[in-house]
């Protein structure tokens, strides 16, 4: 039988102290980029149909076609920055 | 060459009416309930030997747990843990339907906007409630972001409304958008295959090409597949974060 050597217990811990895994990225495997760029598309274009459809209801609750949808378009593009803004923001801080 | 949409139409295994309610057990039902038995199954066999060097199973259900864990933990802290089951659930029944899709002959029950959409409201109705229940009418200042001159509150409260009202829209219509393009392509690309092989002779090598393509692209909706199951964990935890805190 073969002799153990006294520092094996040292040996051993270097070894593991020198590939010890690096520390677990918190996003798992995806860019935040592209994460971002799935989000954007939708996100912006969302809120632009709801708008739509708002200020089509609008329009046909009070008869104000078409002033209704007009507005409320424009306050979904509104909504739609937003949206993005709100992402942007979200991504920096996260970089930070 | 075939419909390329064809594949998306619901066929009824059992049929089922009552009155005149159309409730048959569809192709769609059965991938949803092979869905839920893959995950018990997946999330129960393989983590019973409880082993502290996990096998390729038991690694496989401890990811997709650590994942989700670190998702919650991230976004909503201490209160991770009280949502975990819930994101959870929601990963596990988009990440199990896009990959059951992907299987030949299968139905994927995510191209279909009514099924996200559903899932997307629920997500959207829990955090709205969940938010009211914590912060009774306080919950209406998410609406009015805090240092707002006055003279532009008219115009900001509609533009965060609709913001807000958004999210279901653009949650339910990223996925289902993202599963019926990718399972078109593939339809039409193998399409491509078929025709150039039934041209004949010169054109036989050729029918090759796209079916390389098909190849890789299947890998490409692999991705896609875990993408967007995550990209829906990580909206609903952050509605939940915003019904919770209230930023």
């Amino acid at each position: 039988m073969s002799q153990i050597p006294d520092d094996l217990g040292q040996k051993i811990k270097e070894a593991q102290s020198k590939s010890a895994p690096p520390p677990r990225p918190k996003e798992a495997h995806m860019s935040p980029e592209m994460q971002a760029a799935l989000k954007a598309a939708t996100d912006f274009s969302a809120a632009i149909v709801v708008g739509a459809f708002l200020g089509y209801w609008i329009d046909r609750w009070f008869g104000t076609s078409p002033y209704g949808i007009v507005i409320f378009i424009f306050l979904g593009f509104g909504a739609g920055i937003l949206n993005l803004y709100r992402t942007q923001v979200a991504q920096n801080d996260k970089k930070k | 060459m075939q419909n390329p949409f064809e594949q998306f139409v619901i066929h009824p295994i059992l049929s089922l009416h009552i009155g005149s309610y159309d409730l048959s057990f569809t192709q769609s039902a059965l991938c949803m309930a092979l869905a839920v038995a893959l995950t018990t199954i997946l999330m129960t066999v393989s983590v019973r030997s409880k082993s502290l060097v996990p096998g390729r199973w038991q690694n496989v259900a401890e990811m997709l747990y650590e994942t989700v864990f670190g998702l919650t933990n991230d976004y909503l802290h201490d209160e991770g843990k009280k949502y975990f089951p819930f994101v959870f659930t929601l990963f596990m029944v988009v990440l199990m339907g896009n990959l059951i899709g992907l299987i030949p002959y299968s139905f994927t029950y995510t191209s279909h906007i009514v099924v996200t959409g559903a899932l997307a409201l629920f997500v959207f109705g829990l955090a709205t409630l969940i938010g009211l229940w914590k912060h009774k009418l306080h919950f209406f200042s998410l609406f009015l972001p805090k240092g707002m001159p006055w003279l532009i509150i008219p115009l900001i409260i509609p533009i965060e409304l609709i913001s807000y009202l958004s999210r279901p829209i653009s949650l339910s219509v990223r996925l289902c958008a993202n599963m019926m393009i990718g399972h078109t392509m593939l339809k039409l690309i193998a399409g491509f295959c078929a025709s150039l092989f039934l041209l004949g002779f010169g054109f036989k090598l050729l029918g090759l090409v796209p079916f390389f393509i098909n190849t890789a692209l299947m890998g490409l909706e692999l991705m896609i597949a875990f993408i967007q199951a995550y990209v829906f964990a990580v909206l609903t935890c952050i509605y939940l974060k915003d019904a919770v805190e209230l930023h």
